[in-house]
């Protein structure tokens, strides 16, 4: 159901490549995502750290 | 700021829309005497309602993304028959419009906005538009003027404001950085966005190894050509909600470092008009400086237009002694340099826009008025114009006394350097034509600006043959 206030034409390739191109990404972003979070835990964990 | 267009619907006296404000269902601004108002129209009361009791607002405003508002009353409403309630947003220091900004600025304009998305989208919000005209520049940094933009993410639904982001900001960025800088100009043409199979059509095939740019240019650009006549496809498309949390995120994660890594370095066409300024000798340069700061005081007023700014020597000077600056140049690469010494210094007193003074920005958009045109928004105390009449008496051929009537439209005090034909600067501006200009020269530019202002002072710059006037427009 698209928004009743979605004023402005989203555009229906739009709609479709974005879908497309996301999939595409969220393994990779997922990743990234983990990764950094690993370091930051990484990072914080370290004895020389002030708590945060 | 808002230009007076004549108001089709019935309204409040002494009150007027915005003209630029009518898309949007949600609600609009106006202007009563000298205060802004956002009205929020009953379509959006539920919305409006979740809005406010979600504590988003208070978020980006906290984080400087969002403009900050207060409430209004609801009786102050221009079409009570259509409000359900009344805000204040903070009054912007100077309108102006993305075909006016640089590649710095269009970037940051860019940047804010998926970060708008991000806060948005980690409260359970989203963005219901995402066009460039929704950012303005205050206190020197981008910031979200629309605070009617958000509603209530569904789940799995699509990003409805993705093919304006990139038709607002994607487009004409990488036109900008990877065909030419001057691009950005194209934006006055295209007042929805730049055309994604046009920017595809630019820029250069090397554009297609870059993972950002294949996706949401030219592809994107092959997608909206295929589905144009298939509206049913993209209503399924989105029925079907497929945009997980997780994919959201990674669409405006992509999105970002598209942008970021987006670079552009001038040629250095801004050291050109150093040379202007400093052909004469560095102690010349220094009087000019104190001469400009001290009819800079004596003219008074708060705010100033730096006409021909370059990078703001004198802007700084005139911020300095506490005035509010906007400054103007023809040159991209001037003004991008101008903004990133105010980014970087903090600077909150000086906004740098590109502008041609002798093609500015004209009405544009519906009846043109959406976007007001230079004069429009003209509003300056005094008009800053050094190392300017040279370049438009004589590369642009405008006789004086119509360069003292454009000086007249925009501001009571002049504040003018004459550069006369002695001057280096002129000399190698006459060096490869004939010269056509024997009115150019000190008493015909007295003459030309007595007619629609008084000279209150002037003073030689010691070290050239240069002179700085202070004049105040006649009544």
């Amino acid at each position: 159901m698209l928004s009743l206030i979605a004023y402005i034409d989203p555009g229906s390739g739009s709609l479709i490549i974005q879908a497309v191109i996301a999939t595409a990404l969220a393994v990779p972003f997922f990743l990234r995502e983990q990764i950094a979070r690993l370091v930051r835990g990484l990072r914080r964990g370290k004895p020389d750290d002030r708590a945060s | 700021m808002i230009a007076a267009a004549p108001p089709a619907v019935p309204e409040a006296p002494g009150a007027l829309q915005d003209p630029g404000s009518f898309r949007d269902p949600s609600g609009f601004i106006f202007r009563r005497d000298d205060t802004i108002y956002r009205q929020v129209n009953r379509s959006f009361a539920r919305e409006w309602d979740d809005l406010v009791g979600s504590g988003l607002l208070h978020s980006l405003q906290a984080k400087g993304i969002l403009i900050r508002h207060e409430t209004a009353p609801l009786g102050a409403a221009l079409r009570p028959d259509l409000a359900h309630a009344m805000i204040r947003p903070e009054k912007l220091d100077f309108v102006s419009y993305p075909y006016e900004w640089s590649f710095g600025q269009l970037r940051d304009a860019a940047l804010v906005t998926l970060e708008a998305q991000t806060v948005a989208a980690a409260a359970g919000f989203t963005l219901r538009d995402a066009t460039a005209y929704n950012v303005q520049f205050q206190r020197g940094r981008p910031v979200l003027i629309d605070t009617l933009s958000f509603e209530r993410a569904e789940p799995g639904a699509a990003w409805l404001a993705y093919r304006q982001f990139c038709e607002h900001f994607l487009a004409p960025l990488a036109l900008m950085a990877r065909r030419d800088v001057r691009c950005g100009l194209m934006l006055r043409e295209f007042v929805d966005g730049i055309p994604l199979d046009l920017a595809a059509t630019l820029l250069p095939g090397r554009t297609k190894l870059n993972p950002g740019l294949l996706s949401h240019i030219h592809l994107h650009a092959r997608a909206q050509t295929r589905y144009a006549d298939r509206a049913e496809a993209g209503a399924a498309a989105v029925s079907r909600r497929t945009m997980t949390p997780l994919r959201q995120r990674a669409l405006i994660d992509s999105l970002r470092r598209t942008v970021e890594g987006l670079r552009w370095e001038s040629s250095g066409t801004e050291w050109a008009d150093y040379a202007d300024n400093t052909s004469y000798g560095e102690a010349a340069a220094l009087r000019k400086d104190d001469l400009a700061r001290q009819f800079l005081r004596d003219a008074g007023g708060e705010r100033v237009w730096d006409l021909g700014a370059n990078t703001g020597r004198f802007s700084r000077i005139a911020a300095d002694i506490g005035r509010r600056v906007v400054a103007w140049d023809i040159d991209p690469a001037a003004t991008e340099r101008h903004y990133r010494r105010i980014r970087a210094d903090g600077t909150t007193t000086i906004l740098p826009l590109v502008l041609d003074l002798a093609n500015p920005s004209p009405g544009l958009g519906w009846a043109n008025a959406e976007r007001g045109s230079l004069e429009d928004r003209a509003d300056a105390d005094v008009v800053l114009a050094l190392a300017l009449v040279h370049h438009l008496a004589i590369s642009r051929n405008v006789p004086l006394e119509r360069l003292a009537d454009f000086f007249a439209a925009l501001a009571p005090g002049l504040i003018v350097e004459f550069v006369p034909k002695d001057d280096p600067m002129v000399r190698r501006l006459l060096a490869t034509r004939e010269d056509v200009f024997p009115e150019y020269t000190i008493e015909a530019f007295r003459a030309a600006l007595g007619r629609r202002f008084e000279i209150v002072a002037e003073a030689p710059i010691e070290g050239s043959s240069r002179s700085l006037l202070r004049l105040q427009r006649r009544s």
